[in-house]
């Protein structure tokens, strides 16, 4: 390639310098004629010729032309020049960059096990975006992998960061039922609701039913003829009567720290403790013990001991009364469920003695006695497994 | 293509040529640039000398058997 400058020669005889160079045998083009000198191209090698035989005119070399000029304005610039090509390196890496992957879906299993089918597939964090088609690729391997988890799998790319949508795949795997039961009183009482899903309900409300009685039939009856045999299914709701006994002290004590703390030790052997110093708790006290270190079989303790305030409390008939019957309350409510409530009670009898009230009550609660008792052709063979033969008496 | 590659055969295929448009003057294969000035330029080509008279002649490339004259160009003359 030939290497053309730019070069200015002044002259204020042009004629006479073009004439000389014409005899040097020089190529020059775009010859600009200035006030006092002559600018033109020069080939590199035809310029030192002319500097060799031209020595008296004034040469300067204004410009480098053609590829030359783009390699000086490189070379003049390469300081911003290397920084724009290292900032768009670092911009495409950025943005073909991965900072975060988010597995959208409420169950964490199946986060964790799309995390782990990404990471397999080289989807990571801080790992380069993939196109289109892999992710695609992708999407259909796992699917492929995880058929009986997954139904639906997305993965869009939202600038640096990857979000999987995941659907996950629910099998019903019902197992039909084809045993056959009843659903039997599980206590007396007299019926208040009944909700039948399967069966024949045989009770109607306001009916007094007694403990093992069918509420809801299990076969399925057309003139008397068992016609087909259920499972039979429902809810039944009773007014269910218990007798209660509770009693309650009447008189209390409770202790409460004073905040005063003082150190001590104790030696334990074979659960034998002897504590070293003397206390400097004066009354009431309460301890904690820290163990420190074992020494020939003996165990060593730091303790701490709280001086406590003890009070005592009285109540009157009436209070302890209401504090046993709260009790009742409390035991009751553990037995029932959302639908279930206390419908009335009555205190049989109280009595005090020995600083304790005793009483009797007889509590209605309304409660769901159906319980499933299975058969197969007769009721005779039974095999209840809900049904524990409970008494209508609370502990 | 080939019209134009033939017409470049016949043209440099010549021992000189010279092209006159409105205001330069290109001539190949001269021999030598006898004189110059921004009248009067003259040339000494194989059979004769050019002579080219006119106001603001310049060169405007110049190679060893190729040259272009830019200005207004008054009269042209052959001395052989």
């Amino acid at each position: 390639m030939k290497h053309y400058l730019l070069i200015r020669i002044k002259t204020n005889k042009k004629s006479t310098l073009l004439l000389k160079l014409n005899r040097l045998n020089v190529d020059i083009k775009n010859v600009l004629y200035e006030r006092d000198a002559l600018k033109f191209q020069i080939l590199e090698k035809d310029l030192k010729r002319v500097k060799k035989y031209l020595v008296s005119y004034e040469i300067e070399v204004i410009d480098e032309t053609g590829i030359y000029k783009l390699k000086q304005e490189l070379k003049k610039n390469n300081l911003i020049i290397t920084a724009i090509i290292f900032a768009t390196i670092v911009f495409l890496i950025l943005s073909n960059l991965i900072v975060s992957i988010n597995v959208i879906h409420e169950d964490s299993t199946l986060r964790q096990l799309i995390t782990d089918a990404l990471k397999e597939r080289g989807v990571t964090r801080l790992s380069f975006k993939k196109s289109y088609d892999e992710y695609e690729e992708i999407i259909e391997s796992i699917k492929e992998e995880y058929q009986d988890k997954i139904e639906w799998l997305e993965i869009d790319v939202e600038g640096m960061i990857i979000n999987v949508r995941v659907e996950e795949r629910i099998i019903n795997d019902y197992e039909k039922d084809y045993s056959t039961c009843h659903v039997v009183a599980s206590k007396s009482g007299i019926v208040k609701s009944i909700t039948t899903k399967k069966g024949v309900a045989e009770v109607s409300i306001n009916d007094y039913v007694t403990k093992g009685e069918i509420l809801i039939n299990g076969n399925i009856k057309l003139n008397e003829e068992v016609k087909n045999s259920v499972c039979a299914e429902g809810m039944v709701y009773a007014e269910v009567w218990y007798h209660v006994s509770a009693s309650m002290p009447t008189k209390e004590s409770s202790s409460k720290d004073t905040g005063k703390m003082r150190y001590n030790f104790m030696i334990k052997k074979n659960s034998e403790e002897t504590v070293l110093l003397k206390s400097r708790i004066k009354g009431e006290k309460r301890v904690e013990n820290v163990f420190l270190f074992s020494f020939f079989g003996f165990d060593i303790y730091l303790q701490k001991e709280y001086e406590v305030e003890v009070e005592k409390i009285s109540y009157t008939k009436e209070e302890a009364l209401k504090k046993a019957i709260e009790q009742i309350h409390e035991k009751l409510d553990l037995k029932l469920d959302n639908f279930e409530e206390i419908i009335s009670e009555k205190v049989l009898q109280k009595e005090i003695k020995n600083n304790n009230i005793y009483i009797d009550m007889f509590v209605a609660v309304k409660e769901q006695i159906g319980v499933k008792e299975y058969f197969d052709e007769t009721r005779s063979d039974t095999n209840d497994e809900e049904y524990n033969g409970d008494t209508n008496g609370i502990d | 293509m080939r019209i134009k590659k033939n017409i470049e055969n016949f043209l440099y295929d010549q021992d000189y040529f010279i092209d006159l448009f409105q205001n330069c003057l290109h001539i190949y294969y001269y021999e030598e640039l006898v004189s110059l000035s921004d009248t009067k330029i003259e040339l000494k080509l194989k059979e004769f000398n050019l002579i080219i008279e006119g106001e603001n002649l310049t060169i405007s490339n110049m190679d060893k058997h190729e040259l272009l004259i830019k200005g207004k160009i008054n009269e042209m003359r052959f001395k052989r």
